[in-house]
């Protein structure tokens, strides 16, 4: 009676399988990983017994099946899921007396005979261990998130359109300062005629040259849009919030062809 | 290498619907749940020896083991430890012991208290586990910290006294006893282990036996026999067993509950104590509360409940005679309440909490040294409570915990309550969401006028609008704040009038109905008992403002959406009833209920539906598939029977709410692929399960024609296989093993997809026609689908599927998948799982400009595809989908375990001003603008005048 009892109740001391998380690129701290980690074995049942084994993560981040079922020979499909770590599965060959037979990395939809690294093969010549240890592979993280772009004025001036604008601003208020400044300030004066050869070098733009610009730039179409864009609101602001029209550069080289009649009604007024 | 293929052309593929980490509990909410708490496994537990903030423990009647943060109720770990064999769970836990030790069943486990990994498990053939405890004393050979685990099992003839190593879970020693006792419970002193046993003696009346154990060796010590023949028939009698107190007692009544006996457990000695009742009741529930603690002092309480009110009193026991003393009493209460005790080092204190107030007492003097009203008292019955004292001085602060009848629990601190948890959620078997009263009103106006004449119409118009000028002045207040908080306001715009929030109706098995506001993290409304026993529900309805459940015996409970108020009950009539039918018609966009119609177990229905247009397909109790006509409910029109050796497991149709927004599929070459359109569509699932072998059928429900069969070698027919209809495509899922040489063994989902004709811009034999019959074999019959399949290796078990349905079906539809061995929630793209992506090649410039990509047999689950992201939602067992008035959006919800709600924007919000739309960055953009308009104009005008000038 006591004999059966202690036959009943005590555990078989069967082959047992550990696998350990060891530290990786993808995973520096295996204890990072939560308590829900679980490793499976799974197989299509030859009998009706239980053949899906679970075992949870231990405290030192390993997980350990016990008592794997004897009685036939099985191909166990191994999977270690945690949340947020992708895991590689492996393939583990049990022998009909419940002992590991071999591990191996498998590959998922390819053919189950299509092995890869082995982890571990029985040495058939040498006593038989009972404890098998292998490592677990992490093969990526999760990424449930998607990024939301901030808001930061940095990025703004990042931004090409931005930088244009900025460019055309610089353009458009810094130029005739620059013309005014690059002017010789007394070409004509007397007194300075002996530092003429300095103020030449000193001058960027002869006044010669200067003139032709400013002809150039009254007959140009580009000048003429800006000019117009500026007084009469050509530009389309909402048009450009809402990304339909192109931007207030865009608007002015785009207004190149199309404001050639409004400069020609320019210069009819300029002419009456 | 290949799976980082997969990833990136999975990433090129999917839309980006994935969630954002600011709105994770503002468009989802979440109820992790462990089930109605087992009140003598709750405690609260200082997780380690270093940490000064405690945890609350408890293990479930579900046999889920958890810790919770006693501050805000969230959390931090669980373990569903529940065994086939069942039984009920225990817990115990020490302070300054880094694990708690979880047992049910024949399975016990150690836990580590912080993080909830595991430290050892242990299992037993044969036998079950009825007590536990932790040793408090420590060896001089164990390490500190770890405290080792007494264990009883209950074989069938005999009882196992087992001490386990705290820290590998190895076997110490074991006494057996095979004297054929009861094996009842363990209990330890400091320096002896008690191993207590019933002992059948004559007429049912048994005695106590306690044997007395060497806590080193497991030698029996010595071993004695309570004479409580006449008092005891069974383990149910004897009221308390102390657990690890100084003086561990062993307590009973006799039967007439007149006098009180106590036995210090190791002595002979059965001290009497004369109840003294002066209620004037019978008493209904006598507790005896003793404190846990090794050091503490040899105080106890009894509780005394009768119909109406409860009183206390409070015995000390001397360590050195065993006497049992009387010390002093708490009055006679009206009302329900309930005690618990709690240490402060030595010191014991008693906390009652009655429905008006909270008092803490110390077990030395009846002195009360802290008193707190309470709130409102809840109609939910409390059961227990466990506490935690804290000293301020002379003066004490408590944190209690209260369990209800209905399994829900609250934390109160000081008289306020901090958090409840609606635990008795876990079993919840129907929900749906509520439908408002307020739009029904107006559309009930509008239908007014619609039928009224037109100058009737008009007049009734003008007077609506002048009724609602009543709230104008209230908009006009309200106004500035609206845009104010519009502009600065973190929130996403406010969709409630969307119907984006609606609150959800939730009906467990034990009879509760509660609703949940998923616009605050799922909230508790309102709950109530709408069944005092369990129910079968097999049908919840939502119309106008009330919610009607229907349950298996023919009755009904209408419930008010609103407030939980029951509006009605209609009692039980007809036979058992196998589910409910719900028929729906479509009016324009809001379905309409047709009438209710119950199914009985062989299939058939109740009664004729003569007045409803439809037909009906069921499933019967011995595995077949039967089509009903409306005006017949005795022979089925049609019946299919599965293959011999198959037995159909399951039968799933499209969703009443599927709307297709485009009859064809655009190809890259501008040709038209017709789809395979037919609503009457049912997919039946059968298994063989000898020679594992499952059938996939789909049939036309009208007629029972086979559309389409599929078999599947090698498959499990023991894990889940989910199936789901939809559109014009069917997906199913199952574990595969090896059947051939080049099979592979995993987790399959496989794809098919239906149209009338495998050549673009055909329509096969329906050509031109309009129309087609089912029922016909001439003219326009029903022609069989054009089938395009293809199957994906998948890394988990699918439990469940279901798909997301929008309003008009423009939006593309995810397929929502439940992960069972993951806990989570996967929304696949249907786009990923479009069978006809090219395999072996890379798509040609017409393909891909159609969105197909290269075909990849292993198909892994984006992290973005998560609806749950990072949550662990167990236990769900079924997910529902709902259209909003938003076609971007679609509403879930899961439940069955954990109840988790969410909305899903398949192919992004694109009818909605996200989050990422700052309108502050807008107002800004104006302004500088505004400013750079009028900073440039002057100079520009002045430019231009001057250019003026100098042209002429």
């Amino acid at each position: 009676m006591l004999l059966l009892a202690l036959a009943l109740l005590c555990n078989l001391a069967a082959a047992a399988l550990t696998i350990t998380i060891p530290p990786s690129t993808h995973l520096p701290n295996p204890h990072v990983l939560p308590a829900t980690t679980h490793a499976t074995l799974t197989t299509l049942p030859s009998t009706n017994q239980d053949h899906i084994l679970t075992a949870s993560l231990t405290r030192s981040s390993t997980l350990v099946f016990r008592n794997i079922p004897s009685g036939n020979p099985e191909s166990y499909l191994l999977d270690i899921r945690s949340s947020e770590f992708m895991f590689a599965p492996y393939r583990v060959d049990v022998a009909a007396d419940g002992s590991i037979l071999g591990i191996w990395e498998t590959f998922r939809g390819n053919p189950w005979d299509n092995r890869g690294a082995e982890k571990y093969v029985v040495d058939v010549a040498g006593k038989r261990s009972a404890d098998v240890v292998v490592e677990a592979k992490v093969l990526g993280r999760k990424g449930f998130y998607e990024e939301r772009a901030k808001f930061s004025p940095l990025s703004l001036v990042k931004n090409p359109m931005i930088l244009l604008a900025i460019v055309a601003l610089v353009f458009t208020l810094g130029m005739p300062k620059l013309m005014e400044n690059s002017m010789c300030p007394m070409p004509n004066s007397p007194s300075r005629e002996s530092g003429l050869d300095v103020l030449i070098a000193h001058c960027a733009v002869d006044p010669e040259m200067r003139a032709e610009f400013e002809q150039q730039q009254r007959s140009s179409p580009l000048g003429g849009a800006t000019s117009n864009a500026m007084a009469g609101g050509g530009f389309d602001l909402a048009g450009w919030m809402a990304g339909t029209a192109p931007g207030p550069m865009a608007n002015a080289e785009g207004a190149r062809g199309g404001a050639t009649g409004r400069d020609a009604g320019g210069a009819a007024r300029r002419r009456g | 290498m290949r799976l980082q293929a997969a990833l990136f052309v999975a990433a090129c593929v999917s839309p980006a619907a994935a969630i954002y980490p600011d709105e994770v509990n503002q468009i989802d909410f979440h109820h992790a749940l462990l089930g109605a708490p087992s009140f003598d496994s709750t405690f609260f537990l200082k997780p380690s020896s270093a940490s000064n903030a405690s945890l609350l423990y408890t293990i479930s009647e579900n046999s889920i083991l958890g810790a919770i943060n006693p501050r805000d109720g969230a959390l931090v770990w669980r373990h569903n430890i529940s065994r086939p064999a069942g039984g009920a769970g225990l817990l115990r836990g020490l302070d300054g012991n880094n694990a708690v030790v979880g047992a049910a069943g024949d399975y016990i486990s150690s836990w580590g208290a912080q993080d909830g990994k595991l430290i050892w498990e242990t299992q037993f053939d044969g036998g079950s586990v009825a007590d536990i405890e932790l040793l408090e004393m420590e060896d001089a050979t164990a390490a500190s910290g770890v405290r080792d685990t007494i264990a009883l099992i209950a074989g069938k003839s005999f009882g196992t006294v087992r001490r386990f190593d705290g820290d590998s879970g190895a076997v110490k020693w074991e006494y057996i006893d095979d004297s054929g006792d009861v094996p009842f419970q363990v209990s330890s002193s400091p320096t002896e282990i008690f191993y207590i046993s019933l002992q059948s003696g004559l007429l049912k009346s048994s005695k106590v036996k306690i044997t007395s154990l060497d806590p080193v060796t497991g030698q029996q010590v010595r071993q004695h026999i309570l004479n409580t023949e006449g008092d005891i028939t069974g383990p149910e009698s004897v009221l308390f067993v102390g657990a690890n107190s100084a003086s561990p007692l062993i307590a009973w009544t006799d039967k007439s509950q007149k006098t009180l006996k106590v036995n210090v457990i190791g002595t002979k000695r059965v001290s009497s104590v004369t109840i003294d009742n002066t209620s004037g009741e019978e008493i209904q529930e006598i507790t005896v509360h003793a404190p846990h603690k090794l050091s503490s002092l040899p105080h106890f309480l009894v509780h005394y409940k009768t119909e109406s009110g409860a009183w206390a009193e409070v015995y000390h026991v001397d360590l050195k005679s065993a006497v049992v003393s009387k010390a002093y009493h708490l009055p006679y209460l009206q009302g329900q309440s309930v005690i618990a005790t709690s240490n402060i080092d030595a010191n014991v204190y008693f906390t009652r909490i009655s429905d008006l107030e909270a008092v803490v007492v110390s077990s030395a003097s009846h002195g009360i040294l802290g008193r707190w009203d309470m709130d409102a008292p809840s109609s939910d019955r409390s059961v227990a409570a466990v506490t935690e004292v804290v000293s301020k001085g002379k003066s004490v602060a408590v944190r209690s915990v209260i369990l209800r009848k209905s399994g829900d629990w609250q934390l109160i601190r000081n008289g306020q309550v901090e958090w409840t948890r609606p635990e008795s959620l876990i079993d919840a078997v129907a929900a749906t969401w509520a439908e408002v009263e307020e739009q029904e009103e107006l559309a009930h106006e509008l239908e007014v006028e619609g039928h009224e004449s037109l100058l009737g119409a008009y007049i009734h118009r003008v007077k609506r609008h002048a009724r609602d000028l009543q709230h104008l002045p209230q908009w006009l207040q309200e106004l500035p704040q609206r845009i104010i908080s519009s502009i600065l306001a973190d929130e996403v715009t406010n969709l409630d009038s969307f119907g984006v929030s609606k609150p959800v109706i939730v009906a467990t098995n034990s009879g509760r109905v509660y609703s949940l506001d998923t616009g605050r993290q799922g909230a508790v409304i309102w709950s109530t008992q709408a069944a005092e026993k369990p129910w079968d529900v097999k049908n919840i309805y939502a119309r106008a403002g009330v919610v009607t459940i229907d349950s298996g015996d023919g009755s009904s409970v209408v419930v008010n959406a609103s407030t939980g108020a029951i509006v009605s009950r209609s009692a039980q009539q007809g036979p058992k009833l196998q589910s409910i039918v719900n028929f729906e018609g479509h009016d324009g966009s809001s379905p309409v209920r047709l009438g209710l119609l119950g199914v009985q177990e062989d299939g058939s229905p109740v009664a004729p539906f003569d007045d409803i247009t439809g037909f009906l397909v069921t499933t019967s109790a011995d595995g077949r598939v039967l089509g009903w006509v409306e005006s017949d409910n005795k022979t089925p029109v049609w019946e299919f029977v599965p293959p011999s050796g198959q037995k159909i497991v399951k039968a799933t149709a499209r969703p009443a709410h599927d709307p297709v927004a485009s009859i064809g599929k655009v190809l890259g070459n501008r040709s038209v692929l017709y789809k395979y359109l037919n609503s009457n569509l049912v997919l039946v699932t059968a298994v063989n399960e000898k020679e594992h072998v499952a059938g996939f059928y789909l049939l036309d429900g009208v007629s029972g024609k086979v559309l389409h069969s599929i078999s599947q070698a090698g498959v499990d027919p023991l894990q889940p296989i989910a199936s789901v209809v939809s559109e014009n495509w069917f997906a199913y899922s199952f574990f595969g093993d090896v059947v051939g040489d080049s099979s592979a063994k995993g987790y399959q989902l496989a794809v098919s997809e239906l149209f009338e004709s495998s050549i673009p811009n055909d329509r096969g034999p329906l050509d031109a026609a309009g129309n087609y019959s089912s029922l016909h074999r001439t003219g326009n019959s029903l022609p069989l689908p054009h089938v395009v399949s293809q199957s994906f290796m998948i890394a988990e078990p699918i439990s469940h599927m279901a798909v997301t349905q929008t309003r008009q079906g423009i939006t593309t539809r995810q397929l929502l998948c439940t992960l069972s061995s993951s806990n989570s929630i996967v929304a696949i793209p249907r786009p990923v799982l479009d069978p006809r992506r090219p395999v072996d090649r890379d798509p040609t410039s017409a393909e891909a400009e159609e969105g197909l990509f290269r075909y990849v047999p292993f198909l892994d689950f984006d992290g973005r595809w998560y609806l749950t992201h990072s949550r662990d939602v167990t236990g769900i067992k079924n997910v529902l989908s709902r259209p909003t008035l938003l076609e971007s959006t679609s509403l879930i919800l899961a439940y069955g375990g954990d109840v988790f709600g969410t909305r899903a924007t398949p192919s992004q919000a694109f009818d909605v001003l996200g989050k990422s739309f700052s309108k502050l960055q807008l107002v800004l953009t104006v302004v500088a603008l505004a400013i750079g308009v009028a900073f440039l104009a002057p100079i520009t005008r002045k430019k231009q005048v001057n250019m003026l000038w100098r042209a002429t």
